[in-house]
């Protein structure tokens, strides 16, 4: 715990206009009231600037950790003007909901939501065997110039009640976790779901005093991507990232766009939609197999995927087992398709030698992949030179109804 | 190549109490199926299925929060599990033995942060986990008591 750096700013005010702009946060953003033409054409602030392995992101948290996008988010107290900037946020677009560890909120006070006579906690996995634990409360989350949106957030807390068997290694700290918080903006609407209204469900609990039993939480209660709530921009988002060349570079400097087709700053150009099925997916082929569950993956920070059988992607050794380690940079392919089949493309890609790579002093790079399951994963290298959008489920842009990735 | 999917309980009733990791028909790995068919009352509040393969079946429990699969070879010794779902199974009830041993090398597996995946080999048993929210995956294994000629890929 003591190693945290507290990234935060408690700010008094809801004036935020300083977090718009995707050029470091100092526009005004004078006219964010109506929408009429004049200012849906002329709105900046649907723009986050997105630093991987830059200033936005916690030295404390970021060791050892390349490809790490991050952005600010801005809590506030519900219905108040009591505010708290929190750099240090993860970027994922393989989660849904923003989740902040407690330990970083020292300004503000979301609501705890109520689970019956308790409180609603939340476990959530993640496919690398990690957890987040902790309380469901409601906060108005501000993002970027947007309006302020009230909505369930999960306040990270292992010490929370009593954690369920699947929470008891939970991330206790920041530094554990590798972040602040993580704001999930992939391509679902609600955490969990329909089912998690109808049965106990591994993720939601009511708590009362130290004991947490299993519970029910009804789609207002749920964790929530909070795009989904802005009043224009709730379609989806893009992220855009810029190219990077071979080696890599210490950081790189995007933007996180909300909105699909919403402003004059989102309007798709030059991509194609690749719709997605119920669980987010879409299709990899690579190496002559195709694999269904596959999936664009900011949080992911390499790309993952089975080595190819031709014995030309070794793994790493220890340390750095489980990335590829190739004698020399290799070039691959594979072909992207929609989940129902249409349309394809093809993805040219590279992957170096993993342990040539972290030995430089670069945190960021476009050539990073490691070995995968039962899948693959395009994590962040895909986003490096690709605007991609993420296209909410049931929601319409120009580009068809969500769930879709589009680039 | 033939696949027979043969549905063995159709009910209605998906009532699950704390996801996967309740499932009490599950058999462990390394043991024999049997359990499977002794635990079929409290199956009824999933619905089964079972796949046949040249090599070994494969036992499909669902439950709203996902599906585990079980993989039991011909002489009816289960080498592989693998799951799908909103969250992980509770990997103590379905290791069975290779609990202890699992749990000792999860200690020494170094987390890499940003991977959304994770492999854990210890003497007798590979776990692992990938995938991302509203769709875990994981499998765990034998590698020994694999049957010959089954791809890994297989286990999914």
């Amino acid at each position: 715990m003591k190693s945290i750096s507290l990234l935060v700013s408690v700010l008094v005010t809801l004036a935020l206009s300083g977090c718009g702009g995707g050029g470091g946060g100092t526009t005004s953003s004078s006219s964010s009231t109506s929408s009429n033409t004049t200012s849906v054409s002329t709105f900046s602030g649907n723009v986050l600037t997105i630093t991987v392995n830059g200033s936005l992101c916690s030295s404390s948290t970021s060791s050892s950790y390349p490809n790490k996008p991050c952005v600010s988010v801005t809590i506030c107290s519900p219905g108040t003007a009591t505010c708290q900037t929190v750099n240090d946020i993860l970027l994922d677009t393989g989660s849904y909901g923003l989740r902040i560890f407690g330990s970083v909120l020292t300004g503000v006070a979301p609501t705890q939501i109520a689970s019956g006579s308790g409180s609603l906690a939340e476990c959530v996995q993640f496919g690398d065997g990690s957890a987040l634990w902790g309380p469901v409360r409601t906060a108005d989350v501000i993002m970027g110039g947007e309006p302020a949106v009230q909505v369930p957030i999960q306040v990270i807390d292992a010490g929370f009640g009593t954690a369920p068997t699947a929470c008891q290694s939970a991330d206790a700290t920041p530094a554990a976790a590798g972040f602040n918080g993580i704001l999930g903006v992939g391509l679902h609407d609600y955490d969990c779901g329909t089912f998690c209204t109808l049965a106990s469900n591994g993720m939601y609990y009511s708590c009362t005093g130290t004991s947490c039993t299993a519970t029910t939480a009804p789609l207002a209660n749920q964790v929530r991507n909070p795009v989904a709530l802005l009043p224009l921009d709730n379609n989806g988002v893009i992220v855009k990232l810029p190219a990077l060349g071979t080696g890599g570079a210490t950081s790189v400097t995007g933007s996180l766009i909300l909105g699909i087709g919403t402003r004059a700053n989102n309007i798709p150009s030059g991509v194609t939609s690749y719709p997605a099925d119920q669980y987010a997916r879409f299709k990899t082929t690579f190496d002559g197999i195709t694999y269904s569950s596959s999936f664009l993956d900011t949080g992911s920070n390499g790309l993952f995927f089975p080595a190819p059988s031709s014995g030309s992607l070794p793994a790493c050794s220890s340390p750095n087992a489980g990335w590829y380690c190739p004698p020399t940079t290799i070039n691959l392919s594979a072909i992207t398709t929609g989940a129902t089949s249409l349309p394809s493309s093809t993805i040219n890609f590279m992957i170096a030698n993993a342990n040539s790579l972290f030995l430089t002093s670069n945190s960021v790079f476009s050539e990073l992949g490691g070995t995968y399951a039962g899948g693959f994963d395009w994590g962040l290298p895909f986003f490096l030179g690709r605007d991609v959008y993420v296209g909410m489920a049931n929601k319409t842009s120009s580009l068809g109804t969500g769930p879709y990735w589009a680039y | 190549m033939h696949t027979t999917i043969r549905v063995l309980l159709a009910c209605t009733i998906t009532i699950q109490v704390a996801g996967m990791s309740a499932q009490k028909a599950e058999a462990t790995l390394g043991q024999t199926a049997s359990s499977i068919t002794s635990d079929r009352n409290a199956l009824s509040a999933v619905h089964r299925a079972t796949m046949t393969r040249s090599s070994y079946t494969v036992q499909e429990f669902t439950s709203g929060s996902g599906t585990v699969r079980e993989f039991v070879s011909l002489p009816g010794i289960v080498f592989a599990i693998a799951w799908n779902g909103l969250v992980h199974p509770d990997l103590t009830t379905l290791l069975g033995a290779y609990t202890a041993e699992y749990q000792s090398a999860l200690k020494q597996t170094v987390r890499k942060r940003g991977v959304r995946r994770h492999q854990v080999i210890s003497d007798q048993v590979i776990v692992e986990k990938w995938g991302h929210m509203r769709n875990l995956q994981g499998r765990a294994y034998l590698p020994a008591l694999i049957p010959s000629g089954v791809d890994i890929n297989e286990i999914n």
